[in-house]
């Protein structure tokens, strides 16, 4: 834990550049508007200010139920993307562990297997 | 960066002793069989599942008992995070056993139902390989994931029959407590890892000592742990879930829940104080004293009270937990040998007891399709070995002389006489009170048993299942020979008395 | 502004800890005390890679680890169940679960 001689430290040094690129960025985008707005013309219809459902009618409020189907595959993402999280460090050491920790990796690896087996055999992989 | 730095030490491999970790292998392997066999089978085969997790189960004793024969009897693996003592080789055995009792007392119930039945095998061994993970865990990471391990699968058996509103709601509340549980524990633990810089329990251990600076983050830690695990075995007062839970969920669950995850619970909570908390005996003695004396009168005020049999049970299982609290109340003293000893042998005779009576509820059930206490009117006449059989885990249950349940309850009264403190007199008094009230609703039910009618006068007799047969044979002479020779039991007591074999 | 310490957070933790608590004490609806569940762990894993820098141990980091990947398995566990509950009744509040009196 170093703490930096001036007044302001290392730490919050780093946080500074993301305050002034952020400050920039409002700033371009607030002046590219505002210059916008100056020379386009404006007739606003009830056409236009439907909301935008990619050239669809839009149907019913914005808080609606979607697919259940799609909850599956975020809970299945969930898991195997969150089981990633104890192969990286192995990854940066694979050379280190050698054989000991390849196989040990196998066994992880074929455990989620059975996870991804077990999923394609319920038919949670296809689209119904 | 230090951090890097400390880890880019020379690596060699670790030595694993195998067969130490055989059980859990044979375990591992087992499940992974069940899963797959489970997923390329035609339904009409699904009753290979019951017997590959029966086999399984009894695969993964053989190695416990030739670990138990062998002359080294520490195992100390990980640098002493993985410990294969006396102690855990009883617990895995115990664990492994009522595991093959409750596939038998399951197996017929699993089959009838038209729910999944591959997965209530594979969930039912993983939550088993938690269990004998349990038994070994000395490090806080092992005994976290051996708790997770063992809870998780069991959220999900509680809520097995999907469809039926009352078991969804067993499995949220199971869920929603068990989950805020772990989440208290492990706060307690991050502080502990704060305050002793390191996650192995013995090095807690010598950490913690009430004094210096940290002291109240200390008692704080030591604290929360205890509540954690609190909530795992039912202690009022964080036993609300346990009713609920325990009569919505199928039954074979229960008696799962009832036995097998509770007294992996305990073991943890045992472990846990005797390893890591030996100096804070200060904080936690009072606080599983009142844990105690509350869980024990609680439990029995509310039994008295049900006329559904299984809720009646949940709530005299919350009072049996009072009983195993009880010796550790005071397991910081003099009387740790003891207290030890009657955690072990109060938790063994208790799983034979009550498989037995969660069997007996399942037979019973099969006919009268009902849990209340009322159906059971006139048993004994029409089925009259299911009504002795009743009578007998009802009676060890209340802890009458010749039967196992009264060998628990011995031993846990002399561990609070060896200590022989003022306030262990005065808890003894209160297990004593509560064990007179108990007789109140187990009396109760024996009466429904031998003298009152049969309902709507239907006489014809039960038809068991051979497994439910054999699960209900094991139980019944497990509960006479506990009871007749305490010498057997008692035995494991004394391998499991050795305290300082824990963490090696 | 000075250089935050161990303890400022450790602070942090604790406060999250205390709203999540207080969360799953006094909302009634599964999906939001599960929610607040997830706030508890996470004051934990603060707690630990805090503990950890300042001891400079790298057990503290893989602890988190492993919380984080049980925290995963229970969020799958226990949507899975609300889902059951969501499928067969159509409010979800835990003052509605009275099917089981407690």
């Amino acid at each position: 834990m170093s703490v930096g001689e001036s007044g302001v430290s290392e730490f919050l040094r780093s946080y500074l550049t993301v305050g002034w690129f952020g400050i920039a960025a409002v700033v371009l985008a607030g002046l590219l508007l505002w210059v916008a707005s100056l020379v386009r013309p404006s007739r606003p219809g009830h056409e236009k200010l439907l909301t935008y459902e990619s050239g669809v009618d839009p149907v019913g409020e914005g808080w609606s139920q979607s697919q259940v189907r799609y909850y599956i595959f975020a809970l299945l993402f969930v898991v195997f993307d969150v089981e990633a999280v104890f192969i990286f460090p192995w990854a940066t050491q694979l050379e280190r562990y050698g054989t000991f920790g390849l196989v040990e990796m196998g066994v992880f690896v074929f455990v989620l297997l059975l996870g991804l087996v077990y999923a394609w055999r319920k038919g949670v992989l296809r689209w119904v | 960066m230090s951090l890097v730095a400390s880890s880019a030490a020379a690596w060699t491999a670790p030595v694993i002793d195998y067969h130490a970790l055989a059980p859990e292998i044979v375990l591992a392997v087992g499940l992974s069989v069940v899963l797959l066999v489970d997923l390329f089978t035609a339904e009409r085969n699904k009753w290979l599942l019951s017997v590959l997790t029966g086999f399984t189960l009894l695969g993964a004793t053989l190695p416990v008992l030739t670990l138990a024969i062998h002359d080294d009897s520490v195992r100390s693996l990980f640098e002493g995070r993985y410990v294969v003592d006396e102690f855990s080789l009883v617990m895995k055995g115990l664990f492994l056993l009522a595991g093959y009792v409750i596939v038998l007392l399951s197996s017929a119930y699993v089959e009838e139902g038209d729910y999944w039945r591959g997965e209530y095998w594979f969930l039912l061994l993983t939550s088993l390989l938690g269990m004998v993970m349990m038994s070994s865990s000395r490090d806080l990471v092992s005994v976290f994931v051996a708790l997770e391990f063992l809870s998780i699968p069991a959220y999900m058996l509680a809520a097995w029959r999907k469809r039926d509103l009352r078991s969804n709601e067993a499995g949220v509340k199971y869920f929603l407590l068990g989950v805020f549980a772990s989440a208290v524990m492990l706060y307690g633990m991050s502080l502990l890892y704060g305050v002793a810089n390191s996650t192995l329990l013995v090095d807690i251990g010598e950490s913690i000592d009430l004094d210096g600076d940290f002291a109240a983050v200390q008692a704080l830690a030591v604290v929360f742990v205890v509540v954690g695990f609190a909530f795992k075995v039912s202690a009022v007062p964080f036993h609300t879930w346990a009713p609920d839970t325990y009569e919505g969920a199928p039954t074979p669950v229960t008696a799962f829940l009832s036995v097998a995850s509770k007294a992996a619970g305990f073991i943890a909570l045992v472990v846990v104080l005797l390893t890591a908390f030996p100096a804070g005996r200060d904080v936690w003695q009072p606080f599983v004293w009142v844990l105690s004396a509350l869980t024990m009168t609680i439990g029995n005020v509310f039994a008295l009270r049900q006329t559904n049999l299984v809720r009646m049970i949940a709530y005299s299982s919350v009072s049996q937990g009072g009983f195993v609290l009880m010796p550790l109340a005071v397991a910081g003293g003099a009387a740790g040998d003891a207290a030890l000893r009657a955690v072990v042998v109060y938790l063994v005779v208790y799983a034979a007891t009550n498989l037995g009576m969660f069997g007996v509820i399942l037979a019973v059930s099969r006919k009268t399709r009902s849990s209340d206490i009322a159906s059971l009117g006139g048993l004994f006449s029409y089925a009259p070995a299911l009504g002795v059989l009743l009578t007998i885990f009802l009676a060890s249950l209340a802890g009458i002389p010749p039967l196992g349940g009264w060998i628990g309850k011995f031993a846990a009264f002399q561990a609070l006489l060896t200590d022989a403190t003022p306030w262990a007199y005065v808890l003894a008094v209160i297990g004593a009170v509560n064990s007179v009230i108990a007789f109140g609703y187990y009396g109760n039910v024996m009466r429904e048993v031998w003298m009152r009618p049969v309902p709507h006068g239907d006489n014809t007799p039960i038809v068991t299942p051979s497994s439910l047969q054999i699960a209900l044979g094991i139980t019944a002479v497990a509960t006479l020979v506990l009871g007749i020779l305490p010498g057997v039991v008692l035995h494991f007591g004394d391998i499991a008395n050795l305290v300082g074999a824990f963490g090696g | 502004m000075p250089e935050p310490t161990t303890l400022s957070y450790l602070i942090v933790a604790a406060l999250l800890f205390v709203i999540g608590t207080v969360g799953v004490m006094v909302r009634r609806n599964p999906l939001i005390m599960f929610m607040c569940i997830e706030l508890m762990l996470n004051a934990v894993n603060l707690s630990f890679v805090a503990l950890a820098r300042e001891l400079t141990d790298i057990d503290g980091q893989s602890i988190v680890f492993f919380v984080l990947v049980v925290a995963a398995a229970e969020v799958v566990v226990g949507l899975g169940i609300i889902v059951a509950i969501m499928r067969n009744r159509t409010s979800l509040t835990a003052d509605d679960m009275a099917e089981l009196k407690g």
